[in-house]
């Protein structure tokens, strides 16, 4: 089912990049090869996190990456009711309803038989412990080594060391994996190429601060987590540079959509086919910004890049004490002039959820609506469209009289 | 009136007590409160797991005035949000962050040792107090011989029939984690004594013996429950239990915070800690030693760390032909009577396999 899904997902991507040459069918084509690659017989797998290990890393060897949470979890939009069935199998076996509805997916598919292989399974202690115990979990399946690269809370030139030292180790595990030693003039040029698409993403996230917005905020949303999967590839600056001459022309041409609410997206969006882009384009609310779409991290030293790329680990808002996430978030609603912030709150997502009140609270001192829109990315049975439409009609109320 | 010793509050295993008493100040393991758990929802995501939102409600009801400092322990995404909503919301004069590797190689084991030390001068700092290598050394000797004297209880219960019921011991061992080591220390010499009187001279046919294996637990609901349907419980593989006082730190050491990260990081059943083949093994080892006939498999509601690990588990024992059964609990054991007749079926199982 997994494959045959991307098979389908590259091959109408490619023809409506041959009617339209636009950013997102190109998008949708290039990650379904990359999915597809973890299928072929001879391809060297590494399971990892797109969205939290250094894919530069990876890109300097000849590995297939390949992620189960993201590849697991984009078949919903397609076929919510298959995907709970799915996730029943997972269920069945005891894993408890409880848990993260990403993950039950996953391991949904093991036991239908529908995941590539795995040679070497990655991920990162961030951004959730779900992940790091389903990884573990994936490992004694497939009887394969799992590491976990430990991403400490604190910022020091202690957990730099540590974590550059396990991204080390790990190079050495791609390297018996990938059967060819690390090429460091290729990591260094994997690191270039990174850098220069986090200018372009910047210049992209940019884009967030013209009225009205050009684009498509659950786009935003769904870059800001999987476009981290491409870094380190040219791919990734193509990609970003084609979305911005979109977005210029669309302003040249003044095909923007009408816009009265401008709004930041925290935490995760729906992979599920929700009612939420309809309600909030009927209401002329544009989703401007997301909380992960923000460039929080430095370039990459080329001449230090397992320091680097520990850097990038460490500075994520999801690491540390509350203030790095929270201050980044304020620093979104100033730059973007937003009037509300929407907090999607995925049932399971414990590390995303916990500090609501924090955030409310921040966000209260500035006067902003805050919303928590509580709901599942990817299992329809704990998603409900009425709840969602009449929290949403009610917060854009307030964000109106606000105003 | 408070007491003229530091009270310094801590919440997970990994948090090195040892370095609390080096300080001259009185380290205490938290339990939530039971009562007055729902003014947490206000503040923290309710589905969070029970124990953490019942530690949190102790401070927002006010109850947790007597301490002048709290240690948390990077040990699970739930406690690391927990400590930004508590150093937010209640005032604690020292609100700190020990950070604990996932990992337990030697370069884990450096790491947390730096973080060790770290956790040293924050309290120096805060406090003015003074922890030499003679006060750590000296801690690090008063917490072996606790572990030692527990571990020489723990063993007795070996033995068929146990001297000591199993919620005798627990009880016990939640007193070593909650009060002053050194009375703690005179009276477990004098259950060593008195467990050792009560023991049978020669082997004689027991109870079914069970093993309870999970996270937190601080009251022996579960332990009075697998009694009462006529089972003993030979041993708790609890971080308020067995896992508390085990592997003991080096004297010896040049480096008495590389021996205190050793050791705290040898802690492999904790979920938390990656190997789940390890743990595994550990569990089956546990299972050997005190001849266990069926295991008891519990964990606190939305506990991440545990609840994805019970399917393979659950697996794994019944491959070996090992008994096993998983109770879900509400940290409270509020629910206590729903899971008798469950109990009462698994010691049945446990029986029948006997005859």
């Amino acid at each position: 089912m997994l494959k045959s899904f991307y098979e389908q997902m590259k091959k109408l991507s490619e023809e409506e990049f041959q009617r339209r040459p636009r950013a997102w069918p190109m998008f949708g084509a290039q990650l379904a090869s990359i999915m597809l690659k973890a299928f072929e017989e001879d391809a060297k797998v590494v399971w990892t996190t797109y969205y939290s290990f250094p894919m530069e890393l990876l890109a300097a060897f000849d590995v297939a990456p390949f992620d189960f949470e993201v590849a697991c979890n984009l078949p919903p939009g397609l076929d919510p009711s298959g995907c709970a069935d799915i996730m029943a199998k997972a269920e069945a076996k005891g894993y408890s309803i409880d848990l993260c509805s990403f993950h039950r997916l996953a391991l949904g598919c093991y036991f239908l038989d529908y995941l590539p292989k795995a040679d070497l399974l990655l991920t990162t202690s961030y951004f959730c412990d779900g992940k790091t115990k389903t990884n573990q979990i994936f490992a004694q399946y497939y009887d394969k080594e799992a590491i976990m690269l430990d991403v400490p809370n604190e910022l020091s030139k202690e957990s730099v060391a540590y974590v550059s030292g396990q991204l080390q180790t790990i190079a050495r595990k791609l390297e018996e994996v990938s059967g060819h030693k690390l090429d460091l003039d290729r990591l260094q040029e994997c690191i270039k190429t990174s850098n220069r698409a986090r200018a372009v993403y910047g210049r992209l996230a940019e884009i967030g601060k013209v009225k009205p917005f050009p684009w498509d905020g659950s786009r935003v949303c769904l870059l800001s987590i999987i476009g981290n999967m491409f870094s380190g590839t040219l791919f990734q600056e193509q990609l970003y540079q084609k979305i911005i001459d979109e977005c210029q022309q669309r302003m040249a041409e003044g095909k923007t959509l009408p816009e009265e609410f401008r709004m930041l997206w925290m935490a995760w969006f729906p992979s599920l086919p929700t009612n939420i882009n309809e309600i909030l384009r009927a209401n002329k609310v544009s989703i401007v910004m997301a909380e992960l779409a923000r460039v929080y991290w430095d370039e990459i030293d080329e001449n230090h890049p397992f320091e680097g790329m520990a850097l990038r680990c460490l500075k994520n808002p999801y690491v540390g004490p509350i203030e790095q996430r929270l201050n980044g978030v304020l620093q979104l609603v100033d730059e973007y002039a937003v009037d509300g912030v929407i907090h999607f709150s995925s049932t399971a997502c414990r590390h995303a959820n916990a500090s609501f009140r924090l955030i409310e609270d921040a966000l209260a001192k500035r006067n902003i609506p805050f919303l928590i829109l509580d709901g599942d990315m990817s299992d329809m049975r704990a998603y409900s469209a009425e709840k969602t439409r009449s929290f949403l009609e009610t917060f854009i109320e307030v964000m109106a009289v606000r105003k | 009136m408070k007491d003229a010793q530091l009270q310094i509050g801590w919440l997970c295993s990994f948090v090195p007590e040892e370095i609390i008493m080096a300080a001259g100040f009185l380290p205490m393991r938290l339990s939530g409160d039971l009562e007055g758990i729902s003014i947490a929802d206000a503040y923290i995501y309710p589905n969070l797991c029970p124990y953490i939102k019942s530690i949190l409600a102790l401070g927002l009801n006010g109850k947790a005035k007597r301490l002048d400092g709290l240690v948390f322990a990077r040990s699970c995404d739930g406690m690391r949000r927990m400590y930004d909503v508590w150093r937010s919301y209640i005032d604690t004069r020292f609100v700190y962050m020990l950070e604990v590797p996932k990992n337990r190689d030697d370069a884990a084991v450096k790491y947390f040792a730096t973080q060790l030390r770290r956790f040293a001068s924050a309290l120096q700092q805060e406090f003015g107090a003074g922890i030499t290598p003679a006060s750590l050394n000296q801690a690090i000797k008063t917490a072996n011989q606790i572990r030692m004297l527990m571990r020489r209880i723990y063993e007795l219960q070996r033995s068929i029939p146990l001297p000591l019921s199993g919620s005798e011991v627990f009880q016990l061992g939640l007193e070593g984690i909650q009060t002053d080591k050194k009375s703690f220390i005179a009276k477990l010499k004098r259950c060593h004594s008195d467990a050792r009187s009560l023991m049978e001279p020669h082997q004689k046919e027991g109870k079914a013996r069970v093993l309870i294996s999970g996270n937190v637990m601080d009251r022996p609901a579960l332990f009075y429950l697998i009694e009462a349907a006529g089972a003993d419980v030979v041993a708790a593989d609890l971080c308020t239990a067995m896992r508390y006082f085990e592997h003991p730190v080096d004297e010896g050491s040049d480096d008495p915070y590389l021996a205190l990260a050793r050791r705290y990081l040898s802690n492999l059943r904790c979920a938390r800690m990656t190997g789940l083949n390890e743990r595994l093994a550990e569990v089956k080892e546990l299972i050997k030693a005190y001849t266990v006939d069926g295991i008891v498999y519990t964990s606190v509601k939305f506990c991440d760390q545990h609840l994805y690990d019970v399917p393979y588990f659950m697996e794994k024992l019944q491959e070996e032909g090992i008994p096993a059964l998983f109770l879900e609990n509400d940290y409270t054991w509020g629910n206590i009577g729903q899971l008798k007749t469950r109990v009462e079926a698994f010691v049945e199982i446990l029986d029948s396999r006997r005859r």
